[in-house]
């Protein structure tokens, strides 16, 4: 399967007058995961937003690979290879497992190798293999947290969005959780990883992004993740 | 002070441009006046809460039957209305205190359906509000003891001229405004854009609803008066067109302003006199007879799509952002 | 008092007549389409289409044009279904559509508009070609009774109950077993979510409105059987009493809302029925007493649990 990049480029979202992100630029490529950490407020699901289509970005761009997709609506987006784990999971309750995961299948750009791409994600997530046919209200935080990756991931999609995929959810399972991030960036996803908890997030990110009041101030490596007064000082200013 | 100023100024000069006419057309103003009574009406209790009202046009029949009732003289009653109550059928009143009662009895009404409804909201209490109308339709239709029932209004003293019509309609705007403007209204309003901060602070949403719901059945009856006043009316005038009409004159105003429900209600009616006009072949045009409705309705739907807020956005009229030509905030997004 | 208790006594032997039930179910089943047409498009676009009479109007009068035209029933039948289709995609496109998203309260008196408009021109047509307006008589045949153990049982009755049955049956198939259907009521539960997937809106409620342009053409066909006089104001009771119905039953559900639907429709049937004719005018007072009754005691539907619709008008 061919790969692109995401690029943002000079990314402005206001809402109203209210600016909330001002011309941010950066990429995810293949196989890598990028982290965007910042305080409440920082622009991070603002940024989310402006690329999944449930904004309209001021100004800048969103393009996947030679793709433009910026201000496109948020079905055409998903359609195109960009999928979302959304903040709070947003998981279907009243439907069951199985068909929370075929709606993940309404972003496929093919409708060839469904039934491979679910055996691979099923695989990753026992627990969601497991429960297929229970209702999906019944599931744990951390198994609906599962079901909204492997939702996102029957897609086949490029790109990966996943926004603040750990809140709510105890040690043990985010371990779960960012292990299959591993797993999935080495399978050739560009992953984009929003999220609260900074050290971790630096600890698997290839690179993340400090975001605060719109703006990115500086770029960590893993091996800042020991370095707390570093973290402590980019979020502070 | 424009808030109160503008519109009584439009009622006014409407009401003087009518004198200019013959009672053919005089008729149209006199119309479009009794709608701005209706509307205002609504829209004190719609404007101020956010809920759509579809029973308001039982407050307006309640009072026209009220007004009609006591108004026809005693000795022509055995002729129109035979199954009266003896009391309503020994019983005439004068022109103001026909319409003094019919507001009465529109509130009393208003206040009694209020009671329980007022606990409602969204489309539950828009569907409770047409079972009001349903009921009060159905009941005015068959039961004799209180009005002509199927039959027309006949014998009901017309006193209603461009005159008192327009008296009519700045008591009403004058009303709508002094609620507006109490603490009352302020606090309706309050609790209209956010109701949990509104209880919060000890707002009853609950009373101050059911105050604004009477009030404003005060002023429907009060429309309904002069209206049986006007025209021989029967149970179907006040009953699903007019609920339509008014609503969407309200609506198509901006439903928020005082000046909206103004504006909305002569623009709708001078509109569909103009059509009128031309169905009877004036104005140059001639139009088949009935393609009135289906222009108006048609037009409606367009303003509607367009410009959802209303015609003047649901803001008071402002002189300064007039002057200055400024387009203001449009509506919500 | 004894008297009250002797009217309610006669009131509910009458009630349990065959007959008289046969007959409530009959609208019951009617009611009950004509609530899932509505449910359907309030589902995906949180709007309440008051304009849902006039689409089963304007399949009257197709009717009413090919009868008079002397056609054979099943072409009637056929331009009464691309009629009220072609209204409905119309309507979706012109009307809706540019409103979606808009205020609640917009888009109720907007779609009051579009009947309102709908209605004048039947009204128009009605006056200009006076052919309209006349009985649709070539379906009348199914009007006439089969006498089943001493019951009366009009062929429409039973037909509208198959129907009916058919329909709702079918509809749960595609809800239940199609991708589109699948999309439907993910969309109904959260839009937003949907799209985020790739649930293509357009399609959605397109094919949300379609379907409830098919219930209501085939109640078209079901109430000119029973109504053959066409007029402009046709199907305007029905869906009143429906709309009502569908809010009592549970907007936010399409199960409750057709629950409700099929409820005021048996119960009207059953007071049209069972009350002595003097007070049977009053008909409508007590089945909107009653709604209100129930509105009060469960405002957020009947047959619904948990908190009442989302919306607010």
């Amino acid at each position: 399967m061919s790969s692109s990049t995401l690029v943002v480029s000079d990314l402005v979202v206001r809402y109203g007058a209210v600016p909330a992100v001002h011309g941010i630029s950066f990429e995810v490529a293949p196989g890598e995961i990028v982290g965007l950490i910042g305080p409440n407020g920082a622009g991070k699901s603002s940024t989310l937003n402006a690329i999944t289509g449930l904004v309209g970005p001021f100004s800048g761009s969103v393009r996947l690979g030679e793709r433009d997709l910026t201000g496109r609506a948020p079905e055409v987006v998903a359609r195109s290879g960009i999928a979302l784990v959304p903040e709070g999971r947003r998981i279907f309750g009243e439907l069951t497992v199985d068909e929370n995961l075929r709606l993940g299948l309404a972003g496929r750009r093919t409708q060839r190798g469904v039934a491979e791409d679910l055996e691979r994600v099923l695989e990753l997530f026992p627990v969601v293999a497991e429960s297929r046919a229970r209702s999906a209200g019944v599931l744990s935080g951390g198994q609906q947290q599962q079901l909204a990756i492997a939702r996102a991931l029957v897609a086949a999609p490029e790109v990966l969005l996943l926004d603040e995929p750990s809140l709510g959810l105890s040690p043990a399972i985010t371990d779960t959780v960012f292990d299959a991030l591993a797993t999935i960036r080495d399978s050739g996803l560009a992953v984009l990883l929003v999220e609260q908890r900074a050290q971790r997030t630096v600890a698997i990110a290839d690179r993340t992004l400090v975001l605060a009041n719109g703006e990115l101030r500086l770029t960590l490596t893993p091996d800042d993740a020991g370095d707390t007064e570093r973290m402590i000082h980019a979020y502070l200013s | 002070m424009l808030t109160i100023v503008a519109p009584i100024t439009l009622v006014a000069a409407t009401a003087v441009v009518g004198t200019f006419f013959e009672r053919s057309t005089e008729i149209y103003f006199i119309n479009a006046l009794i709608a701005v009574a209706i509307v205002v009406a609504l829209y004190v209790f719609v404007g101020s809460t956010g809920v759509l009202s579809f029973g308001h046009i039982s407050f307006v029949a309640v009072g026209a039957w009220t007004a009609g009732v006591l108004s026809v003289p005693v000795a022509e009653k055995p002729a129109t209305m035979p199954f009266l109550f003896d009391f309503l059928a020994e019983t005439t009143v004068g022109n103001v205190w026909s319409l003094v009662l019919a507001a009465l009895a529109g509130g009393v009404f208003a206040l009694l359906a209020g009671l329980p409804l007022m606990r409602l909201s969204g489309l539950t209490a828009g569907i409770a509000t047409f079972a009001v109308l349903e009921i009060t339709n159905n009941v005015l239709r068959y039961y004799e003891k209180v009005g002509p029932g199927l039959n027309v209004f006949s014998s009901v003293p017309e006193t209603t001229d461009l005159q008192q019509a327009a008296i009519g309609a700045i008591a009403a705007i004058v009303v709508a405004f002094a609620y507006q403007v109490s603490r009352f209204g302020r606090q309706l309003r309050a609790a209209r854009d956010d109701a949990p901060a509104a209880r919060a602070v000890g707002i009853s949403v609950y009373r101050q609803r059911l105050g604004a719901f009477t009030l404003s059945g005060a002023l429907a009856g009060l429309a309904g008066g002069l209206y049986v006043h006007y025209l021989p009316i029967s149970v179907d005038a006040v009953y699903l067109d007019l609920t339509f009409i008014t609503l969407a004159m309200l609506v198509i105003g901006g439903m928020t302003s005082l000046w909206g429900a103004v504006v909305g209600a002569l623009a709708v009616s001078g509109l569909d006199s103009l059509l009128a006009e031309a169905e009877n072949g004036a104005a140059g045009i001639d139009l088949p007879s009935g393609s009135r409705i289906v222009v108006v309705g048609a037009l409606m739907a367009v303003v509607l799509i367009v410009r959802p807020s209303g015609l003047t956005g649901g803001r008071e009229l402002n002189l300064g952002r007039l002057l200055r030509g400024s387009p203001g905030r449009r509506g919500a997004a | 008092m004894t008297v009250l208790a002797t009217a309610l006594s006669d009131f509910l032997h009458a009630a349990v007549e065959p007959q008289v039930q046969v007959d409530a179910i009959g609208i019951g089943a009617i009611y009950a389409l004509m609530a899932v047409g509505i449910g359907l498009v309030f589902g995906v676009l949180r709007l309440v289409n008051f304009a849902y009479g006039q689409l089963v109007m304007a399949g009257a009068f197709a009717l009413a044009y090919a009868s008079d035209q002397d056609w054979p029933v099943w072409l009637g039948i056929v331009l009464c279904f691309v009629v009220v289709i072609t209204l409905t995609l119309a309507m979706e496109r012109v009307v809706f559509r540019p409103l979606r998203g808009k205020p609640a309260a917009t888009m109720l008196v907007a779609t009051f508009a579009v009947a309102f408009l709908l209605q004048a021109v039947a009204l128009l047509i009605d006056q200009t070609d006076d052919t309209l307006g006349e009985p649709a008589a070539s379906l009348a045949k199914l009007n006439v009774p089969w006498t089943i153990l001493g019951t009366d049982v009009r062929k429409i009755t039973v037909v509208a109950i198959v129907t009916a049955a058919v329909c709702l049956a079918g509809l749960v198939l595609i809800l239940s077993r199609t991708t589109v259907g699948l999309h439907m009521r993910a969309a109904a539960m959260d839009f937003e979510t949907a799209r985020l997937l790739g649930v293509r809106a357009d399609r959605v409620i397109g094919s949300a409105v379609l379907l409830s342009g098919i219930l209501a053409a085939t109640v078209a066909v079901m109430l000119t059987v029973q109504q053959p006089l066409v007029t402009s104001t046709f199907a305007l009771r029905e869906t009143i009493v429906v709309l009502a119905g569908v809010v009592l039953g549970g907007m936010n559900r399409l199960f409750s809302a057709t629950l409700g639907g099929f409820a005021i429709g048996y119960a009207s049937g059953l007071l049209g029925g069972a009350l002595p004719t003097a007070q049977s005018q009053y008909l409508p007072s007590i089945l909107f007493g009653l709604v209100i009754v129930i509105l009060l005691v469960r405002p957020g539907g009947l047959f619904t649990r948990g908190p009442g619709p989302v919306e607010r008008v």
